[in-house]
């Protein structure tokens, strides 16, 4: 028998349906166990003597009651500082990370500044080194150690026609030294005879009746091709002592010297660009 | 008398022997002190009603306790273990108050 049928089957019993009464109201109004009840009317009121074995029963649950209430009692007492102390323990955490998280934000800034000067360093460095780099170049062209173009003269120089029969009719060494000279002082950059590049370290002198340029024998005509102002250099090569000898050569024994001039010169670079003794001397 | 007498042992054994509870069963203590509470103050109506029961009582107290602790185990295991033990705990608590004002009637005839 359900308790439910139970209820119905008493008369006189309020029966309280879940399914009729709110929840709420029926936890509020059924608050007695039915069962108090539903013993005590099979009892019949009559006062049967309570046996020992319940009364036994009774005593154990209220001792075990007491010993729940007691123990919680304690338990919670005793959580107490724990929970407090782990809370404490909580906020020392939060700060001592609030802590970190602010030294690690300036540790960021001080890197990000440091990144900033290190950037602006590697950008200066690398516009010096592109200054470097012009000079270098500057300075392989004007050692003749890189081969050069721009605009120019070419100045073509041969033997006199009947050279065997006049003295003074063949090209000498010292002839194109003052030549080049000359060039030089009227503001050549850059100068090749027959293709071979002067430089620092270039000789021009006879051997056994021919010239050498760059210990290269060459024979005439001689092709001088310079680089400079083709509006000026054949006028302020005529004003050197070199171009003047050069007019006198021209003039007293028929030795050619024709002077062109060109919008675009190539000239080829010394192939000797490199010292085999000499070392640059370091000063600190 | 007798039942005093054994509810007072009770609270003093639990706190001078300090019994450890197991670990598992910890967080299902209180709830089930309350739930005591419960049984224990329908018994004490219903004594006052002169219609206590010895048996009834201790099965009532016994289930009480039972059922609280599996509810809020139940919900621990599905993950609304609080909001169980909030729930067991309102009705718990509505059923003692109406219990302790029925004593209270009973009490002062009021």
């Amino acid at each position: 028998m359900s308790v439910r049928e139970k209820m119905a089957s008493r008369p006189g019993t309020r029966t309280t349906d879940p399914a009729y009464v709110g929840l709420l109201s029926q936890v509020m109004t059924n608050t007695l166990d039915e069962d108090y009840r539903a013993v005590a009317e099979r009892r019949g009121r009559a006062d049967q003597p309570r046996s020992s074995e319940t009364r036994v029963g009774l005593i154990v649950v209220l001792i075990l009651f007491g010993v729940m209430v007691g123990v919680s009692a304690l338990q919670t007492e005793q959580d107490r500082p724990r929970a407090r102390a782990e809370r404490a323990a909580l906020i020392e955490q939060i700060n001592q990370r609030q802590a970190r998280y602010d030294d690690l934000r300036d540790v960021i800034s001080g890197l990000s500044r440091q990144v900033t000067g290190l950037q602006s360093t590697v950008a200066a460095e690398v516009d010096s080194n592109g200054a470097l780099t012009n000079r270098l170049d500057m300075l392989a062209v004007e050692a003749g150690t890189s081969a050069a173009t721009g605009p120019g003269i070419t100045v073509t120089v041969d033997d006199a026609p009947e050279a065997s029969a006049t003295v003074g009719g063949t090209i000498l060494d010292t002839d194109l030294r003052q030549l080049v000279n000359g060039l030089w002082r009227a503001g050549a950059e850059a100068i090749a005879i027959d293709g071979h590049r002067l430089s620092t370290l270039t000789s021009i002198r006879s051997a056994s009746q021919a010239i050498t340029v760059n210990y290269r024998s060459l024979s005439p005509p001689y092709v001088v091709t310079v680089i400079g102002d083709p509006g000026s250099l054949p006028a302020r090569l005529l004003e050197t002592a070199g171009g003047r000898t050069w007019q006198g050569l021209q003039a007293n024994f028929g030795i050619t010297f024709d002077i062109a001039m060109s919008d675009k010169l190539n000239l080829p670079a010394d192939p000797r660009d490199r010292l085999l003794y000499a070392r640059p001397e370091r000063q600190r | 008398m007798i039942a005093v007498f054994g509810l007072l042992l009770g609270i003093l054994a639990g706190l001078l022997l300090e019994p450890t509870v197991p670990e598992v069963l910890q967080p299902y203590l209180p709830i089930a002190v309350v739930a005591a509470l419960d049984a224990v103050f329908g018994g004490l109506r219903a004594f006052l009603d002169d219609i206590f029961d010895d048996k009834v009582f201790v099965v009532s107290f016994v289930s009480n306790v039972l059922i609280a602790a599996v509810i809020v185990y139940l919900g621990d295991q599905l993950g609304v273990g609080g909001q169980l033990s909030t729930g067991v705990i309102v009705v718990l608590g509505i059923r003692i108050f109406s219990n302790v004002a029925a004593i209270r009637r009973h009490l002062f005839h009021a």
